[in-house]
């Protein structure tokens, strides 16, 4: 879709000449609004035209965001009965200018006459008529568009100038929809290449219907000490969009570029702590561990937040722990360092997520008010093969005892892991060798039949 | 729902709130949402299901159809059967009408919350009006009107959890300098624009509506470039503010100074002059002082 639609697809100059000989009408079917065609053979009489008048002219190209997910969510009906409405409306905004549809959700605007702030304020127009609700079977839509703008400039043709405004589009859809950028202003591409971060766009429009219509869900996933009782659940986020599980190595990248991952995160807070609360109702007095993000914990509303979910929750603050990457204490801000003091202060406990792989910066580690060290799974799955990983494992173990911590180890799969685990003086254990990741229902018939054993 | 048709059926009422049992402080997101969620999730959704549902509870089908049939509740057919109320809302739409709805009922352990429920329907109904009035895109009068009942919900939360809330509250709406929330939180570990946010988020309202409840007390939020607040969040927060302000002004009684806080940022919000404002003014009183 988009970007691609215009120049990429390589058959520019074939485009150009079709132009030439086809007829004046040239139509898109389902909309009536000029094509592909019809589009360039307007933009070039527009530049005939303002080379002799000696005026300037602009290209506004406009791409409907997440159009894709239109298609899928309601069908290429649905689609189409989207984009009839949406270039009804546009019509009647245009005035003299010219417009065309390029390709299934892209449209180009030629405004004659026309400078820099006039082309801006008709492209913020644009963005408004798109943003009309539009209703489509018993839901109604809020579409949005990234919108590029290239004013034509001295010796260009009209080929340059659509591909300069395609591009300037290309960088507002990098931004993450929803917005204008004028050629000249767009950023130069970074690592992640366009295609990239429309994945990213369409997971980040697929957590925001999670957040809506109940997509996500907490699992649970036991520790297990080494007499065999259980020390906590850690809490994992799971998230499905129509009956699609997104995997969170994918889901949580984009939440932490995005600040979405603040919301979820404390969704999870006040989700955990209810389970927490539910679990002691039913007799189970086990720490519910969380999963905190940087983004949160430099947020000044992270107290408020850790407080307001304790309090919807009713929970004890002693049944909640709060998981905490080690990269986090890599530089402690005065935000954080009040906020751990604050969520300390509560009653909760923190604990050191994936310890011994990142930065672990033994000088801070001293004075971080962590009560648990949960050691990377990296160590673990090699334990058995790896006689130096072993000793590692027994260091840190040490290492944790000797600062007044309980030491946990992640991802044990394997009996043989476990064995090497307990006589490496290791805690509790986490992994698929006692329990995979567990919705409520099941963790509740979990410890159940756990305790029987 | 009124608290007659409550007593028609109690244990149905119960039902759908289920789960308020456990010794929780927010009510759990009750049993017909999630159900409403579960059908928006289909691709053919079963409205049936959802109306036997609701048809079930007699005060809940007489809620639902009265709120389809209110003027600001954006629908002009005029709306007999529980189904036809589904049916032309629309899903998500009635899934807010309802939570709407129970939300009342929702804190069976708060005593005199009935003041506060009909300030707060009255500000829903005339933020109903004003979107309607503003005619601003994506701003949709169900939308004002359901963030109206769903603004304060924090508020009966508090209330339940900390006996001196209510005059912290008293102290809080008389602040004149000071943000509403700082004022909570000389006192409170949070606030109840972010306990109501969480209530909305864990009864999956949308996500404007949520932002909008923890930022409507935020001047800084409401017209900072720089915050990440939706448009459309800021529409709702100036909408029921203005609503608010109406009301309040109307009734000759300012329970708060919110206005004073936030009426400037609000009516750059909503683009509105003070001429603007005192022709609206003339134009909403009618409305502000009609029971619904």
């Amino acid at each position: 879709m988009g970007g691609e639609g215009f120049t990429r697809k390589g058959f520019r100059l074939f485009d150009f000449l079709f132009s030439l000989f086809i007829g004046m009408n040239s139509k898109d079917n389902l909309t009536g609004l000029l094509d592909r065609f019809g589009c360039l053979q307007a933009a070039e009489k527009l530049l005939t035209t303002s080379l002799h008048n000696k005026t300037s002219f602009a290209v506004v190209w406009l791409d409907l965001d997440r159009f894709k997910k239109i298609n899928d969510s309601f069908g290429h009906t649905g689609g189409d009965a989207v984009i009839r409405n949406l270039a009804e409306r546009l019509q009647r905004v245009v005035g003299r200018s010219v417009i065309a549809r390029m390709s299934s959700d892209e449209f180009v605007f030629l405004l004659p006459e026309c400078d820099r702030p006039h082309a801006e304020s008709f492209s913020r127009l644009l963005a408004e008529t798109v943003q009309e609700l539009i209703p489509i079977g018993n839901m109604t839509l809020c579409p949005t568009a990234s919108i590029g703008i290239a004013i034509h400039e001295t010796g260009e043709t009209s080929l340059d100038v659509l591909e300069r405004a395609d591009r300037a589009m290309g960088a507002a859809k990098s931004k993450g929809g929803n917005c204008i950028v004028c050629s000249g202003d767009e950023p130069t591409p970074g690592r992640l290449g366009i295609s990239l971060a429309r994945e990213e766009l369409l997971i980040e429009s697929n957590l925001h219907v999670a957040l809506e219509t109940g997509g996500l869900c907490l699992n649970y996933q036991p520790l297990v000490r080494a007499d065999g009782s259980i020390e906590a659940v850690e809490a994992l986020m799971r998230c499905s969009v129509k009956g699609e599980n997104l995997p969170p190595a994918k889901f949580i990248p984009v939440a932490e570029k995005t600040g979405l991952v603040v919301r979820l995160g404390e969704w999870s807070l006040l989700q955990g702590a209810l389970q927490a609360q539910m679990l002691q109702n039913q007799g189970y007095q086990i720490k519910v561990a969380i999963n905190v993000s940087r983004a949160q914990l430099t947020s000044p509303k992270f107290t408020q937040a850790l407080n307001a979910a304790l309090i919807c929750s009713n929970v004890n603050p002693a049944l909640l722990e709060l998981e905490l990457t080690e990269s986090l204490f890599m530089d402690i801000s005065n935000t954080v360092q009040m906020n751990l003091r604050n969520a300390i202060a509560t009653g909760v406990t923190l604990s050191i997520d994936d310890f011994g792989t990142g930065y672990s910066c033994l000088a801070n580690l001293k004075d971080i008010p962590a009560r648990k060290l949960k050691l990377d799974r990296a160590f673990v799955t090699v334990l058995p093969e790896d006689a130096r990983a072993l000793a590692v494992v027994r260091a840190m173990v040490q290492l944790g005892h000797e600062l007044d911590m309980t030491v946990v180890a992640e991802g044990c799969e394997r009996q043989e892991e476990n064995d090497l685990l307990l006589e490496a003086g290791v805690d509790a254990i986490q992994g698929y060798f006692y329990a995979k990741p567990m919705p409520e229902q099941e963790l509740v018939q979990w410890l159940q039949s756990w305790s029987t054993k | 729902m009124s608290e007659t048709s409550r007593d028609a059926s109690p244990s149905v009422v119960a039902d759908l709130i289920e789960r308020t049992i456990l010794d929780v402080g927010i009510p759990p997101c009750p049993y017909i949402l999630d159900r409403f969620i579960t059908e928006m999730r289909q691709d053919d959704p079963d409205f049936n299901r959802l109306a036997t549902l609701i048809g079930s509870d007699v005060g809940l089908s007489a809620g639902l159809i009265k709120t389809a049939n209110s003027p600001y509740f954006g629908v002009r057919q005029r709306v007999r059967s529980v189904n036809e109320a589904l049916a032309i809302l629309g899903l998500r739409t009635a899934s807010g009408a309802v939570a709407g709805l129970i939300l009342r009922d929702a804190f069976p352990n708060v005593p005199n919350l009935e003041r506060f429920w009909d300030a707060s329907a009255r500000i829903a109904l005339l933020s109903g009006w004003l979107a309607q009035y503003f005619e601003i895109r994506g701003l949709r009068a169900e939308d004002a009107y359901t963030f109206g009942l769903f603004r304060d919900c924090g508020i009966p939360v508090l209330l339940g959890r900390f006996p001196h809330y209510g005059q912290l509250l008293a102290k809080a709406n008389q602040e004149l300098e000071r943000g509403f929330t700082e004022v909570e939180e000389d006192e409170l570990p949070t606030n109840h624009a972010m306990v109501g946010c969480l209530l909305a988020q864990n009864w999956w309202l949308p996500e404007e509506i949520c932002l909008a409840i923890r930022n409507h007390h935020d001047a800084e939020a409401l017209v900072s470039e720089g915050s990440n607040l939706p448009q459309l969040s800021r529409r709702l927060i100036a909408v029921s503010q203005l609503a608010e302000y109406i009301v309040q002004r109307q009734s000759g009684l300012s329970q708060t100074r919110e206005w004073e806080k936030l009426g400037d940022g609000c009516m750059r919000v909503l683009t509105l002059d003070e001429v603007q404002l005192e022709k609206l003014y003339i134009e909403a009183e009618p409305i502000a002082t009609s029971s619904d």
